[in-house]
């Protein structure tokens, strides 16, 4: 494969055949035309896909009929999904496609060390990710521009905008919006996502996204692993996927953009970072009392990417109703087992049913005990999350 | 009645092989050692779960002592190197949760060191005394 890899240019123009593909695609039906592809040429068994509902719903749909995938092309912005745990659930055992964001690609890695679902399986096509919207939120911006939330027909984002057209009653209306500008004004993105420095799914095995892509019709592709390889080879030979090499102009816009994304990440990081300036005490007094109005509902657990206990879990199996502990053994066992592994996605804050805010206490804990541990989780499917491992090749002397 | 000095509570898991017997030996060479302190007796330090830690703290423990056998004389080759590493991962939680670091410790004891076991158990005590009860800890009113 080597050889094979020198020959290849990794970076390409792509974009789909069939122009109603292209049509309806983002950025020229790349993602879509490559699962087909592979659906029909028997390269997969199933491909998993967000079929839209409404511009705040969608549902993930596992189908092996192609025609439901195209129908699914396009990009939802305010379905803040993670699809780990319904490929662990529903297809560990099937040869599987499925478009990735970089924290799907990193659950299904961390999934994958756990012995859930196996990688040589998972053909991932890993899409760039600015951020995705908490459905309420997009909600609460279309009210704020003016729009009724609910005949909102099509989102978009776009350089920095979020572009809405809404459709009252036959009326259309359209509006543009700085990003920046409604996150001063504390709307936007969700607040894992503006803290996000993982942009582009580079664990993944194909890297797509408009980024450094000189045509709106055509996706720019990165070639990540031999498996991505095989398969843009597979998009490409069978006649679905047109392609032409991408230009070093692009190659250097599309790392510009992901740069200039994790700096602002980076000091979204420290912005919304609300324990910094505590005491000890004082942090403690937050910890108690953000999770105190905790339900035990076990959600967080359901969604989390990370989190492969199932049943048998001991977070929840050292819990007891009775007890009137300060905190509860369930969120300290969560935080605790996540320490080393959080990818920090933030589903387990979207589904909290009393708004803990889960995203910066899994953060705090998380992040200093990776930098301390330089591990970095969902990355390298050959690196064991450190809690199991015997030592971790540096010393800790007793005191 | 007169008011008590403040008795902080230390909860200590030994393990069965070389600390649990350094706390015996503290008591055979008639050592004074503090009554703050509970033992409980594990086979191996490589038995203790963080989350035995966490609830001893929850049930409110003042501090909790992690002990086991020197690194390389774990009686089950090298479990002990997995409490080390474990450990690792309790001192950070202990601390941003917004505990004292003093109230988490992990020592080395062998069979032989009732000198040390003693000592240790004695500065514990006056370390936590010094630092008041945990925060987790809930008090009965009466």
């Amino acid at each position: 494969m080597e050889e094979v890899k020198a020959k290849m240019p990794r970076y390409y123009l792509a974009w789909a055949k069939d122009d109603a593909i292209r049509k309806k695609g983002a950025n020229g039906g790349f993602v879509t035309a490559t699962l087909v592809s592979a659906l029909e040429t028997d390269f997969i068994d199933v491909a998993l896909v967000v079929k839209k509902k409404s511009v705040y719903e969608g549902i993930p749909v596992l189908t092996n009929d192609p025609e439901e995938i195209k129908e699914c092309s396009g990009s939802l912005h305010c379905v803040p999904l993670n699809l780990t745990k319904y490929v662990v659930e529903y297809a560990a055992k099937k040869r599987i496609g499925l478009p990735t964001k970089p924290c799907d690609a990193r659950g299904i890695i961390e999934q994958a060390k756990r012995r859930q679902v196996s990688l040589e399986n998972v053909y991932m096509v890993g899409l760039n990710c600015g951020a995705t919207l908490h459905p309420l939120r997009m909600r609460e911006i279309a009210a704020y521009y003016g729009l009724d939330p609910d005949s909102v027909v099509r989102e978009e984002i776009k350089e920095g905008k979020i572009f809405l057209v809404s459709d009252e009653e036959g009326k259309e209306k359209e509006k543009w919006m700085k990003i920046d500008e409604l996150e001063e004004k504390g709307y936007g993105r969700r607040d894992a996502c503006k803290s996000c420095v993982t942009k582009i799914p580079t664990m993944a095995d194909l890297a797509c996204g408009n980024w450094g892509s000189n045509d709106e019709k055509k996706t720019f592709v990165e070639v990540l692993t031999d498996k991505g390889e095989t398969l843009f080879k597979n998009a490409v030979d069978s006649g679905y996927v047109a392609i032409e090499e991408a230009p070093g102009k692009g190659i250097e816009t599309r790392q510009r953009i992901d740069a200039g994304m994790q700096k602002r990440a980076a000091s979204w990081k420290e912005k919304m970072d609300a324990l910094k300036a505590l005491s000890r005490s004082e942090r403690f007094e937050f910890y108690v009392g953000a999770l105190k109005n905790c339900i035990h509902c076990g959600a967080c657990k359901e969604v989390c990417p990370v989190c492969a206990c199932e049943e048998d879990a001991k977070c929840t199996g050292l819990y007891d109703e009775r007890d009137s502990y300060a905190i509860s053994m369930y969120n300290l066992v969560r935080i605790f087992h996540l320490m080393d592994s959080c990818i920090h996605c933030g589903q387990c804050e979207d589904v909290c049913p009393v708004d803990i805010p889960l995203t910066l206490i899994q953060r705090r804990f998380s992040e200093r005990m990776q930098r301390h541990l330089g591990y970095t989780p969902g990355m390298d499917v050959t690196k064991k999350p450190p809690l199991y491992e015997t030592e971790l090749g540096w010393s800790a002397e007793a005191e | 009645m007169a008011e008590e000095e403040w008795e902080p509570k230390i909860l200590a898991f030994c393990c069965n092989w070389c600390s649990y017997a350094g706390a015996d030996a503290a008591g055979l060479e008639r050592r004074q050692v503090p009554p703050t302190i509970r033992v409980i007796r594990v086979m191996c330090s490589g038995r203790i779960d963080p989350a035995f830690v966490l609830m001893g703290l929850l049930e409110g423990a003042d501090a909790v002592l992690v002990t086991g056998c020197h690194i390389g004389d774990c009686h089950y080759v090298n479990a002990n190197y997995k409490t080390r590493n474990r450990y690792e991962f309790l001192k950070e939680f202990v601390d941003e949760l917004g505990l004292e670091p003093e109230r988490l410790w992990l020592s080395w004891i062998s069979a032989s060191e009732g000198s040390l076991f003693a000592e240790m158990v004695r500065e514990v005590t006056e370390k936590i005394k010094k630092i008041g009860p945990s925060p987790l800890r809930r008090e009965w009113k009466k």
